[in-house]
């Protein structure tokens, strides 16, 4: 297992290294897997990579035969034209499945009337004989390609993946057990794998190992198992063989995939461990009846403990004991409960597999509770913290350890690298995630001119001092100084300016005395404001008024949350973000439960101190919101971090170092009017014409410069500073 | 009523009409959602007298052997003699077997009573069986039962196979009655670990705590002391212990703030170290050359192994036994090694 952990700039930069790899030791290294956030990160990726093989094609003069695809879910990739039309992607999941399944197919054989998916059964019939010619393939390539030849892209892709030398998709295709085993499970063990944007991967890792049950959704899964049982009642009265034929396999046993597993062709899922797959399904839930009946006891005890009266923390055995005591369910078919539910879903032939997604939850949440004792927690709230009155009782299961979801990964693959712009601090990544890294590196950007300014204003104009911590949070000094600042600041910096705060509440308070206070007024005589808010298409319909209020040069300020949807993923090149304005330190909300069951785990199993990683997480969160407004070499931006908190140490040391190369003595504790003065100075420099021939040498090299030993030196010398 | 509290904490942010209003909207509804949900939960409620939770929340349900619900006081109204007959069923019931109905289907209560009790029949363990499959065979049986005896199945023909099979087996009934199965045991053992690592920890945080207390109790008896004893002026010593107990207060901060750091990661590599890429430097090593061993003995040559025995050295000597010669020895190699050490060393020193 070779694990590396690199931050570079350029997205793609990390596809320079399989070309030259894959040349140097073709047996070796034979697939990159590529895994990134969001769809428009996807884009992206393929773009630069599409570039990159024009280049290297004109370049050698010889064509290559690469082969490059994008996978996204069905709702991106559908061209059936009544299932791509649903609006939710689960829909489209549902409807596809019902078109497709197995069994659905099979009983178009016999009843040619049975609706069926021209595009899959085309090509199930020749897609698979005829491999997808080299090329470039993005999400819309895809769907071209399918259309031209009727055959369904997503399925198309998801078989091309297995001999594409590149793929591109999000990590939730390796990391979330549930999809993983769908997809990335046939993938070649020299892959190499590639996670992108990855400051943010433990919470990807947790979130995908972790279940929320909510009393409406207990309500729903009482409902799929009413379905369930009328089902089996009917197909007893029809088709009794079915289930015999079921449950004749469940007493041989789990064997088909265990056999798989041990040839070491699969991706290991976490979620079922290699032990399950050498035993049979228990005998107390082999048979329909009973395992819907065990289901019943199961959702009704769950019920039971969520009519609490008080907030409940409790492990994993604890949980265990306390439902063997109440309703008499065992560790080990609990264990088998997602298999089981699985294996009774395709026997009953269930064609909207969407419907019974609240029962797959909890049979999940089963199989977890009863494999994993430790490394997970259970809290149950019979009501939110905000709205003590208002009964909403939830039962977080929620994972602590983010080795757990990554470890299959790390196993599988020779070679995995974990990257990002803001990896800062290196080392905490490998403590957290647990793994050994063969090496760190950490670059500085290359610059031609220092293109950012990072200045921490710890002072209002009044010497009240600025931060946004829980005491001086409502302190009319400090929202009047932000106001000032904010003010301020959009007289001087043209075009854009992002602003970000540190939680929605916070905005919404902060807005508001500004509104009662008319500082609001003042800055929309200089720019037009635009909120973000909790609802993603208001979110993106003010994202494109933003935009067109920049680009037509009135100008405008949009008012954004750290951790929300502007924050990461969206780029404000240019003119769209020539400052960004960070209001506070965007630390979490400490109170929660789970946050805090998660920092004493860290304590005691990592060595973490709370602090360091509230600090930790509270810092990367900044530098994704500052470095939204950098996204190029002939970019240039403020970054103005408006707390004296940043000015401390253990802050400014968790930012990134091409941040911190910039943060000078003198740009450490400004006061309002200091930061607009250095705001003028810096927007005049650059504001000066730049052209190409002054990056030569700098940031831009061309082919005499790169070979030159020199340069050559000055690079490897770079690349071995940690 | 409840809708229009939710509305009246939620009017502050509604007086600015530039935030836009949807997700608000939305907040309120899904509050409503939630009310609606909670009265769903409320009108379970007794068949007989029709009170619902949600009328009297302090109204206690109860369920009885047959899995039909009354409330307390039906119970008590109905039952004053303390049997009689279920209102729903008929079943004949009595009024001790009554218990607080804990889920929200009845049924499972009864289900959940009935297998308790089968189990405490049927409660062979995996180990009394020779393969896994019989076990789940043995399972799957008693799942039978418990089926048959909810849905009032057969109930007769399981009762009376119930009271064979634990005619047959009272013995190992017996016999099991006081183990656990190798699952709970292992549930217990990790809860004891559990237990003991919190103990532990609260151990921990309580003896810091207590060393603290001395610590300060301590310095402040310094203060006393030196006041007592010293000749320099008061003010002064207060202000040397002012800045003796600010350190004390620093140090015990760092120290809560210290858990233990590691400089390990989970395998083994330490923290902090950096792995070069650059290339390993390669070590050019030379062929081994073979040379003749030479021996100054600082004597005259002593005559070879050959030549022992022509110069008839070895008539002097013992000759080798047969069982000695098994392990290579010969009688010669011992006399060549006497006269080796004869002859070394015979030369005077030069200086």
């Amino acid at each position: 297992m070779h694990t590396a952990l690199v931050r570079l700039w350029l997205n793609s930069d990390p596809f320079i290294m399989p070309r030259y790899v894959s040349q140097a030791f073709p047996l070796e290294v034979t697939k990159l897997i590529y895994c990134s956030r969001t769809v428009p990160e996807i884009e992206k990726v393929v773009e630069e990579l599409r570039k990159l093989m024009e280049f290297y094609v004109k370049e050698t003069g010889e064509a290559n035969n690469f082969m490059a695809l994008s996978l996204s879910s069905r709702k991106n990739l559908c061209i059936h034209p009544e299932v791509s039309s649903l609006r939710f992607g689960k829909e489209v999941d549902g409807k596809c499945h019902s078109l497709t399944a197995s069994y659905v197919r099979a009983q178009r054989h016999s009843n040619p009337n049975q609706p069926v998916c021209r595009f899959y059964e085309e090509f199930d019939a020749v897609g698979r004989q005829v491999p997808l010619p080299p090329g470039i393939y993005n999400l819309d390539d895809l769907k071209e390609f399918g259309r031209r030849k009727g055959w369904c892209p997503y399925y198309l892709a998801r078989y091309s993946i297995l001999h594409a030398n590149i793929v591109v998709y999000s990590y939730h295709y390796l990391l979330d057990p549930k999809i993983a085993d769908l997809v990335s499970k046939e993938l070649a063990k020299k892959s190499v794998v590639v996670f992108d944007e990855a400051h943010n991967i433990d919470n990807v890792c947790i979130d995908s190992m972790s279940v929320n049950i909510t009393r409406r959704m207990l309500d729903r899964c009482q409902t799929n198992v009413d379905t369930l049982q009328n089902t089996i009642q009917k197909i007893k009265e029809t088709d009794a063989a079915k289930l015999r034929e079921e449950y004749r396999r469940l007493v041989e046993g789990l064997k088909e995939a265990n056999v798989a597993r041990e040839t070491d062709i699969y991706l290991a899922n976490p979620v079922l461990p290699d032990e399950i797959l050498q035993e049979a399904v228990p005998g107390s839930i082999r048979t329909a009846e009973h395992f819907v009946g065990f289901l019943r006891r199961f959702l009704e005890y769950l019920k039971a403990r969520l009519r609490v009266q008080h907030v409940v923390q409790e492990s994993a055995p604890q949980f265990l004991k306390d439902i063997f005591d109440k309703v008499c369910i065992d560790r080990k078919p609990l264990r088998f409960c997602a298999e089981r539910l699985q294996s009774l879903l395709r026997t009953l032939e269930i064609a909207d597999i969407a419907d019974f997604s609240a029962v797959t939850l909890i049979s999940n949440f089963a199989t977890l509770v009863s494999t994993y004792s430790q490394g997970f927690t259970i809290i149950i709230e019979p009501f939110e913290d905000r709205t003590p009155t208002i009964a909403n009782p939830v039962l977080h299961f929620s994972c602590m350890d983010p080795s757990i979801a990554i470890k299959p990964v790390f196993q599988r693959f020779q070679s995995v690298v974990i990257t990002s712009g803001t990896l800062s601090p290196l080392d905490i990544y490998p403590r957290i995630l647990d793994f050994r890294p063969v090496t760190m590196a950490s670059f500085t950007m290359t610059l031609a001119r220092t293109c950012l300014c990072p200045l921490i204003v710890g002072r209002g104009n009044d010497q009240v001092a600025l931060s946004s911590k829980f005491e001086t949070r409502e302190d009319f000094a400090v929202i009047r100084n932000y106001g000032n600042l904010l003010l301020e600041m959009s007289a001087v910096v043209p075009d854009g300016i992002v602003a970000f705060f540190t939680s929605y509440v916070y905005m919404e308070n902060i807005v508001a005395s500004w509104y009662e206070q008319g500082i609001l007024e003042n800055i929309q005589r200089n720019k037009l404001i635009f909120i973000e808010t909790q609802d993603a298409a208001e979110t993106s319909m003010a994202l494109e008024k933003y935009q067109e209020a920049c680009e037509n040069g009135r100008g405008a300020i949009l008012l954004s949350v750290a951790r929300g949807k502007v924050s990461e993923g969206i780029d404000f090149v240019h003119h769209f973000g020539r400052a960004v304005i960070m209001f506070g330190v965007p630390y979490v909300y400490t109170q929660s439960r789970i946050l805090k069951a998660r920092l004493e785990y860290l304590r005691d199993q990592f060595q973490i101190r709370e602090n360091d990683f509230l600090t930790f997480d509270a810092m990367r969160h900044a530098a994704q919101c500052v470095g939204r407004a950098i996204r190029g070499k002939t970019d240039y931006g403020l970054m103005i971090f408006a707390d004296k908190r940043y000015a401390r140490a253990d802050k400014r040391g968790k930012l990134p170092r091409w941040i911190q190369e910039h943060i000078s003595d003198g740009s450490l504790n400004l006061t309002v009017d200091e930061a607009v003065q250095l705001s003028k100075h810096f927007l005049r420099q650059m504001a000066q014409p730049f052209r190409q021939e002054d990056q030569l040498g700098l940031s831009l090299l061309t082919l005499e410069q790169l070979q030159s030993e020199e340069m050559l030196q000055k690079i490897s010398q770079i690349a071995h500073q940690t | 009523m409840r809708e229009c509290l939710a509305f009246s904490c939620q009017s502050r942010s509604f007086q600015h009409g530039f935030i836009p209003g949807a997700h608000l909207c939305k907040r309120v509804a899904d509050r409503r959602k939630n009310i609606t949900e909670k009265e769903k939960m409320d009108d379970q409620g007794c068949p007989r007298c029709k009170t619902t939770k949600y009328r009297n929340p302090s109204l206690k349900l109860m369920v009885n052997v047959c899995g039909h619900t009354l409330c307390e006081n039906c119970v008590e109204m109905l039952f004053v003699r303390g049997s009689g007959n279920c209102v729903q069923c008929d079943t004949p019931l009595r009024k001790s077997n009554f218990r607080v109905q804990l889920f929200e289907d009845a049924s499972v209560d009864k289900e959940v009573e009935i297998r308790k009790k089968v189990m405490k029949i049927y409660n062979m363990r995996e180990f009394d069986f020779s393969t896994l499959r019989d076990y789940n065979d043995y399972l799957e049986q008693v799942e039978d039962i418990v089926y048959n005896l909810t849905n009032n199945i057969d109930v007769e023909n399981t009762k009376l196979r119930m009271e064979q099979y634990q005619r047959e087996n009272k013995d190992t009934i017996q016999r099991n009655k006081a183990k656990l199965t190798r699952e709970q045991e292992e549930l217990e053992e990790l809860l004891l670990l559990e237990q003991q690592s919190n103990e532990q920890r609260r151990l921990d945080v309580l003896q810091e705590e207590q060393r603290q207390l001395q610590a300060k109790r301590k310095s402040k008896q310094a203060l006393l002391d030196e006041l007592e004893k010293s000749q320099l002026p008061a003010t002064i010593l207060l202000a040397q212990h002012k800045v003796r107990a600010a350190q004390l207060e620093t140090e015990i901060e760092q120290q809560k703030q210290n858990v233990k750091p590691t400089s390990l990661f989970s395998t083994g590599i330490q923290i902090g170290q950096t792995v070069s890429l650059q290339p390993l430097p390669k070590i050019q090593e030379v062929l081994y050359q073979y040379k003749p061993l030479q021996i100054e003995t600082y004597g005259p040559a002593a005559p070879d192994l050959e030549q022992l025995s022509r110069f008839g050295y070895l008539n002097h000597v013992r000759a080798a036994m047969p069982q000695d010669t098994a392990g290579g020895y010969s009688s010669a190699l011992a006399c060549y090694r006497a006269i080796q050490d004869a002859f070394s060393g015979l030369f005077p020193l030069k200086d």
